[in-house]
């Protein structure tokens, strides 16, 4: 018989869902923005749609990241850095270390050559460390979040930005813009920052290779170079790097539903209902 | 009384904090507040007066006290004085303050003027821990004495002290018996109902307070199994957690809390003083030497990075092993400077241990705690057996 599950990652920015049958992975992307976080049903219709599956084909679903809570019909709730750690050794086998760049949070996750979460560090409550800063900063600079990256590649004497705080780093990129620096340095300085805080904050793991990074900053060149410079290593990006904690997720569920029919005992599931969440 | 009736009692006595102190208080009994675990209780005890641990609370916002304190002071102490300004422990008639970390020393005079207590003593208790220190520290506890003797009028015996001294030994067997309830797989009593027994015990005259545990452990051990189901053993390493947010997280992403070295916890409860000795002498030797906080510095005797640490927290290690602890969390409060500074030497100590650990910095605030969730579910997930 096959068995479909799936993995569903409520990221603070995105939603990213995936659907595994044997090794055949169907993925999906959405925004989780202020009013679609009780509407992950939808990424997950979306996903059923690209998949051709009706809900009720999947047998178990792992709902993981900052929203996990808020899935109804998720099955069980483990947490993104797991998640993470699964999907990328999934991806990546020689994968030691990962930086996750989020939306609202990084984090570093040391890993071992079976995908087991060894260490692991945050940053600390604040969006400081995070896509939100570039964000922040992007719309400062009336510049599309995805040009960021290009751009800042194109600087030869990058800006000091001394702010760490979002808000504050943000004036200061407006004076230094009213004075006549270029943009391109202003991102690639605000890039270079953001990459020290989080290179700063992996190194307390003492980091090993290979360098795998996750995330919405991985999408982003200008910070990838920033990073790899500042740690001095070589960086591996998965080709999609969003999804690697729905990957894990539908891969702990995966390896669930075949733990039980080893063992013969019943899946615990939750009755297969697709509905919006009911948050206040 | 069943062992629903106790834990029931447990909950309210919690919430309930000081009801007893300012029963007894309006009945003419005075009662002495302290903070942290170096103050000599069976001291007080023996004056006649009742000690009454002044705590914090984690659901508050600290409003008030801030407008007399800096934010440079920890959130946990500043909770406790917030608390104290705005009224919530009328009842007391004075207040005693230790030297102990920082800002308990750099605030004294601050809450010295701030409350409306008629008696105030600062205990200066060495920082260091070698002999002449156990000198000054005698003298010191014969000051307080004579201080205790001028408010309550009465004159403390060495008879009196003793039976103090042999009541607080009594009080901490028992609740090294509760722990040892903890020592099944999954443990007898969740942290959260523990940590609630004592903190309900804490605030109540050392006789009932022995009373009270006589209870606790009947009620534990009558109702026979455990109100979790098994999950990875956690020790939590502090300063005074006297809030039960964080431990019920814990148990709530399915860990059993089992051990802690913590003030309100083993820190104060496991070391008794010896019955034996002259009692100042005693007293001394047990509020100096025994009780493992890390505001007090000890000389590297061992001469070695590894056995300094060995040396430093070689309880953490003894506990780890005695309550089989599979992880442990670190947690500190944001400008908690003793625990701040010692974290990489902490560190080194669970990796020779072999005891993965989980460091947290905390504000202190019940709305802020959400945060650590992920942090502690990442952990558990990490060490699951």
């Amino acid at each position: 018989m096959t068995s479909y599950v799936a993995g569903i990652d409520i990221g603070s920015t995105m939603t990213k869902v995936v659907i595994l049958k044997d090794g055949l992975i169907t993925s999906i992307i959405g925004p989780t923005g202020p009013e679609q976080r009780r509407l992950a049903n939808k990424v997950m219709e979306e996903a059923l749609k690209k998949a051709s599956l009706p809900f009720s084909e999947i047998m178990y679903i792992v709902s993981t990241g900052y929203g996990r809570m808020n899935v109804p019909f998720s099955d069980r709730q483990i947490t993104e850095i797991t998640c993470h750690a699964r999907g990328v050794n999934y991806l990546i086998p020689e994968a030691r270390t990962i930086i996750d760049i989020g939306g609202q949070d990084s984090k570093g996750i040391k890993i071992d050559r079976s995908g087991k979460v060894l260490d692991f560090v945050m940053n600390d409550k604040c969006a400081a460390g995070s896509g939100r800063f570039i964000e922040v900063i992007a719309d400062t600079l009336g510049i599309s979040l995805k040009d960021v990256g290009e751009l800042s590649l194109q600087s030869r004497n990058p800006a000091k930005i001394s702010n760490i705080c979002t808000i504050w780093a943000q004036q200061e990129v407006a004076a230094s813009l009213a004075q006549g620096v270029k943009i391109s340095d202003l991102l690639a300085g605000v890039h270079f920052s953001l990459a020290e805080r989080i290179g700063r904050m992996v190194s307390r793991l003492k980091i090993e290779k290979a360098i795998v990074v996750t995330g919405g900053g991985g999408r982003n060149k200008g910070l990838l170079h920033a990073l790899s410079e500042v740690l001095g290593e070589r960086l591996t990006v998965p080709e999609e790097p969003l999804i690697t904690g729905a990957l894990g997720a539908a891969l702990i569920a995966r390896e669930i539903v075949e733990e039980s029919k080893k063992n013969r005992i019943d899946l615990k599931t939750k009755e297969r209902r697709l509905e919006e969440v009911e948050i206040l | 009384m069943r062992p629903d009736e106790v834990f029931f009692k447990i909950e309210k006595q919690f919430k309930d904090y000081g009801s007893r102190a300012r029963q007894l208080h309006k009945e003419g009994r005075k009662i002495i507040g302290y903070v942290c675990s170096f103050v000599p209780l069976e001291m007080i005890a023996a004056s006649g007066a009742i000690p009454f641990r002044v705590r914090g609370s984690i659901q508050e916002p600290i409003t008030l006290g801030d407008t007399l304190l800096e934010t440079i002071v920890c959130p946990y102490y500043r909770s406790c004085f917030d608390l104290s300004i705005k009224g919530r422990y009328e009842f007391l008639s004075g207040l005693v303050i230790p030297h102990a970390c920082d800002s308990m020393v750099r605030s004294y005079s601050v809450w010295s003027y701030s409350l409306p207590y008629s008696y105030f003593h600062f205990v200066n208790v060495p920082t260091v821990c070698e002999e002449s220190s156990f000198e000054f520290f005698e003298e010191e506890l014969k000051n307080f004495k004579k201080s205790l003797e001028r408010f309550t009028g009465k004159s403390i015996q060495d008879e009196d002290l003793s039976k103090a001294i042999q009541l607080y030994n009594k009080n901490r067997d028992k609740i090294r018996a509760l722990y040892e309830l903890r020592k099944n797989d999954p443990p007898l009593i969740s942290g959260t109902e523990l940590t609630m027994a004592l903190t309900a015990g804490s605030g109540l005259p050392i006789d009932e307070s022995n009373e009270w545990f006589d209870q606790v452990i009947a009620a534990v051990k009558g109702r026979g199994g455990s109100p979790l189901s098994k999950g990875p053993r956690i020790l939590i390493d502090g300063a005074c957690i006297d809030h039960i947010e964080l431990v019920k997280l814990v148990e709530e992403l399915g860990g059993n809390v089992v051990a802690d070295t913590i003030c309100n916890g083993a820190r104060d409860s496991f070391p008794k003083t010896e019955e034996s000795k002259d009692p100042i002498q005693a007293l001394s030797r047990r509020y100096l030497d025994k009780l493992n906080c890390p505001k007090t510095y000890r000389a590297n005797k061992a001469g070695t990075f590894e056995g300094d640490i060995a040396n430093r927290f070689g309880d953490i290690g003894t506990y780890a092993r005695e309550f089989r602890v599979e992880g442990a969390i670190l947690y500190v409060y944001k400008y908690c400077d003793p625990f701040g500074f010692e974290v990489p030497a902490r560190k080194a100590y669970y990796q020779s241990i072999q005891v993965p650990m989980l460091h947290l910095e905390d504000t202190y605030s019940a709305g802020n705690l959400g945060q650590l969730r992920t942090r502690i579910q990442a952990f558990l997930e990490m060490i699951s057996r």
